[in-house]
């Protein structure tokens, strides 16, 4: 029993072994290098022909990455930038589902599309109007797309935004990425977008792309996408969209929004205007059913900087300061309200009070869950705000522009 | 004796920490809360219990065989054929639930990571590596564990922490929705895992200081239950509704980490609690299987089986299923019985029985 391993013979065959295994141990002969993969930065997936699935890729191009991106390359150095220096292609193919286009699109490269690093997935028109549910399937089941990469919805295809080449950023995707990350719009990343579509609201949003037109004496291509709005989903298809402002209504329900989102009021008794900043802002969505009536009340607590004042109001005088609070207050309440309604329009729970609803009273919700859409249209939503202005800026009273007599001292 | 080592109480119950949570600590939170819902975070403590009462079998047994592990109690207990069939059964069960365990670490890896390496090469390298730390019996075991589970608790920690500003406590809601119901049901599956700490029949008489046992059996099911319960929260607050439709819910979220946008890409980590965990399994397993072969034998030692044994566990674990999806519905469905049928409900026959034969002999004797 013990010679077996212990033995003379036995130390032999293990020497081979080890000789051997040293051998596959670094690697080489299943190795898949840097310059072996093509790293696909953004996709766009639309519709082609009524029914077929058209994945496009914009692929970085490593070799111009460096030289071509000094300072000012596009504009003041003698507008070389863009004709050789394209830093991303765009190649697209077709298939019944995503999975199929992929595998065509892979026959038009020389290297592995690698998915690690897809950090944008933007969805055309067409293709939202018919349902993403079972694009979200797979994006969600292939292994290598990552459920961080942010989601948009473009206006007409969405092939388009993947071929410009932003004269600021690397690629239209980082662009995107960027703005998605500041948060203007909603920002909605794959794992996000598969929780509404799975949620009991059935309605989702994602941020919606529109093409910037160029520059007056730039080249065409040298624009960016950008994002205005949002895109609104009714279970999983596109029924309607939201404007900026509009949207910024529906960040603050969501409890979303932003600092540095400025807004602007025209006081009453004077001429015009008045800036906020936001410093912070939260918001608490309470569900209620009285009788029988489903209300929710929003209560929003904000916290604003004044930055420019375009009037002649004394805004250090405690009194101008109260009535700026309640205009802004009265501001915000209006928008949120727009929003809502255009929501209530649309039939689509965006604000996902639903699951507010669920949480609270899960009894009720349970018998309406099927048809929410028809209690959501019904249900009674009131707006509180509450507005604090927190300080001037740099300048007191009504500034360094105006002689101090010219001031309305109430 | 065939295995002369001794081990502690704590290393006993650091074998048995990773026994239980490697497989449970991936598929845990996707298998509860398909049942569970938001309740799931609840299941694993309704589970726990069934890990308590493998602990107090072993130990009820122990103490009337302090010797000896269940192939000779039985033997004891039953008589000698039905003793040795029933030793059979342990047997072939581990070698059973071994592969299982083999296979479902093949599956993970290559759908996960290395994609393209070919199952029998991943689930040949690990029972290789188990095979060595087998061969050097049950102290290398325990040293083994002592030096990588808190390796793992900790990464595991990490993960969690690095989490934190993605998690939205409001998924948890609404509590108990339908009712305790769920949450028990949620928690049918790893009251099947948590059986397995049955395998302390065959650690027990190895322990030197074998008072210490209970206490440290419990506090390692206690730990397993309590990592359960933090990583099924943190899923939960992390994926809300779809953490049912994901197949490995802790990998993807870790893979979600993202801080200040270049700290990313740390499935990596998930990788390596995975892989880690599961060796001390799978030894675990593989030592229980040589060494109750070798009891069951009358052998004088249980080395020689373990080369042997490798290959059959290795053809086990190709075995095991047909396909991915048959793999993760028997687990769902069947397996948690079969597990907890030949380790709670045998081994309480067989102890009530014994409890019988004993009170009988003493009122013949007085």
């Amino acid at each position: 029993m013990k010679g077996l391993l212990a033995g003379q013979g036995f130390r032999y065959v293990l020497l081979c072994f080890v000789a051997a295994a040293s051998l596959p141990l670094a690697g080489c002969w299943n190795r898949t290098e840097v310059n072996d993969l093509a790293l696909v930065t953004g996709a766009a997936i639309d519709l082609a022909e009524g029914k077929m699935i058209e994945l496009s890729v914009q692929v970085f191009i490593p070799r111009t990455g460096g030289g071509q991106q000094a300072m000012g390359g596009g504009g003041g150095g003698g507008g070389g930038g863009a004709g050789g220096g394209a830093q991303t292609l765009v190649r697209s193919g077709r298939g019944a589902t995503i999975a199929e286009a992929m595998s065509k699109l892979q026959e038009k490269f020389p290297r592995k599309l690698f998915w690690g690093h897809t950090d944008v997935f933007i969805i055309g028109e067409s293709l939202a109007k018919q349902g993403i549910r079972d694009q979200v399937d797979f994006l969600m089941r292939f292994p290598q797309t990552r459920e961080r990469a942010a989601m948009f919805v473009s206006e007409g295809e969405a092939k388009k935004t993947l071929g410009f080449h932003p004269p600021l950023e690397r690629s239209s995707a980082e662009v995107l990425r960027e703005m998605s990350k500041s948060r203007l719009s909603m920002d909605v990343d794959l794992k996000k977008l598969a929780q509404m579509l799975s949620g009991g609201a059935g309605a989702a949003a994602l941020p919606w792309v529109e093409m910037l037109p160029p520059e007056k004496g730039q080249m065409t291509k040298q624009s960016i996408p950008y994002v205005y709005g949002v895109g609104v989903f009714k279970k999983d298809r596109l029924v309607g969209q939201l404007d900026d402002i509009m949207t910024r209504g529906v960040l603050w329900v969501r409890d979303e929004i932003v600092k540095e989102t400025v807004i602007t009021i025209t006081p009453q008794g004077t001429e015009g205007y008045v800036s906020f900043n936001l410093e912070s802002s939260t918001t608490n969505v309470v569900p209620e059913i009285r009788d029988n009536k489903w209300s929710v009340t929003i209560n929003i607590e904000t916290n604003e900087n004044l930055i420019q004042n375009a009037t002649r109001l004394d805004v250090m005088s405690m009194k101008v300061n109260d009535s700026l609070e309640r205009q802004l207050e009265e501001e915000i309440r209006h928008r949120v309200e727009e929003a809502c309604s255009h929501a209530k329009e649309m039939g689509t729970d965006i604000f996902d009070f639903a699951d507010d609803f669920h949480r609270k009273y899960p009894k009720q919700w349970n018998s309406v869950k099927a048809h929410w859409e028809d209690k959501f249209a019904s249900l009674e939503i009131n707006v509180a705000t509450r507005v604090k202005i927190r300080r001037p800026g740099s300048t007191t009273s009504t500034g360094a522009n105006r002689p101090q007599d010219e001031v309305e001292k109430p | 004796m065939i295995e002369k080592g001794k081990i502690s109480a704590l290393q006993m119950a650091m074998l048995t920490n990773p026994t239980i949570l490697a497989t449970a600590i991936l598929s845990a939170p996707a298998i509860t809360a398909k049942l569970a819902e938001h309740d799931m975070w609840l299941s694993p403590v309704w589970a726990s219990l069934a890990g308590i009462a493998a602990v107090y079998l072993a130990w009820g047994l122990n103490k009337l065989y302090p010797a000896e592990s269940i192939i000779d109690i039985s033997v004891r207990i039953a008589g000698r054929a039905a003793g040795k069939l029933l030793g059979f059964v342990y047997l072939f069960f581990y070698l059973h639930v071994n592969g299982i365990i083999v296979r479902e670490y093949g599956e993970f890896v290559v759908g996960s990571f290395l994609t393209k390496t070919p199952l029998g090469i991943v689930i040949a390298s690990i029972v290789a590596v188990s095979a060595f730390a087998v061969y050097g019996g049950v102290e290398v075991l325990g040293r083994c564990a002592q030096i990588m589970v808190p390796v793992v608790v900790l990464l595991f920690i990490v993960i969690i922490i690095l989490l934190f500003p993605d998690l939205n406590p409001e998924n948890m809601l609404p509590f108990m929705e339908k009712g305790i119901k769920s949450s028990f049901m949620g928690a049918l599956v790893p009251q099947g895992w948590f059986s397995e700490y049955f395998v302390m029949t065959f650690l027990l008489p190895l322990v030197a200081d074998r008072a210490k046992a209970p206490k440290w059996g419990v506090i390692s099911a206690m730990s397993v239950m309590f990592i359960l319960v933090i990583g099924n929260i943190t899923t939960l607050m992390l994926f809300g509704d779809i953490t049912g439709t994901l197949t490995y819910p802790v990998l993807i979220a870790a893979r979600y980490i993202s801080l200040a946008d270049f700290f990313e890409h740390v499935e990596s980590i998930v990788m390596a609690i995975w892989v880690t965990g599961m060796f001390i399994k799978i030894s675990v397993f593989y030592y229980i299987l040589a060494l109750g072969t070798a009891q069951w034998l009358k052998l004088s030692d249980f080395r020689p089986l373990v080369l042997p044994l490798g290959l059959c566990l290795a053809s086990f674990g190709v075995w095991a299923a047909p396909n991915s999806e048959k793999l993760l519905h028997d687990l769902g469905t069947t397996i948690p019985f079969y597990l907890s049928a030949v380790q709670v409900v045998i081994p309480l026959l067989l102890l009530l029985i014994a409890l019988l034969k004993q009170k009988l002999r003493r009122q013949n004797g007085g």
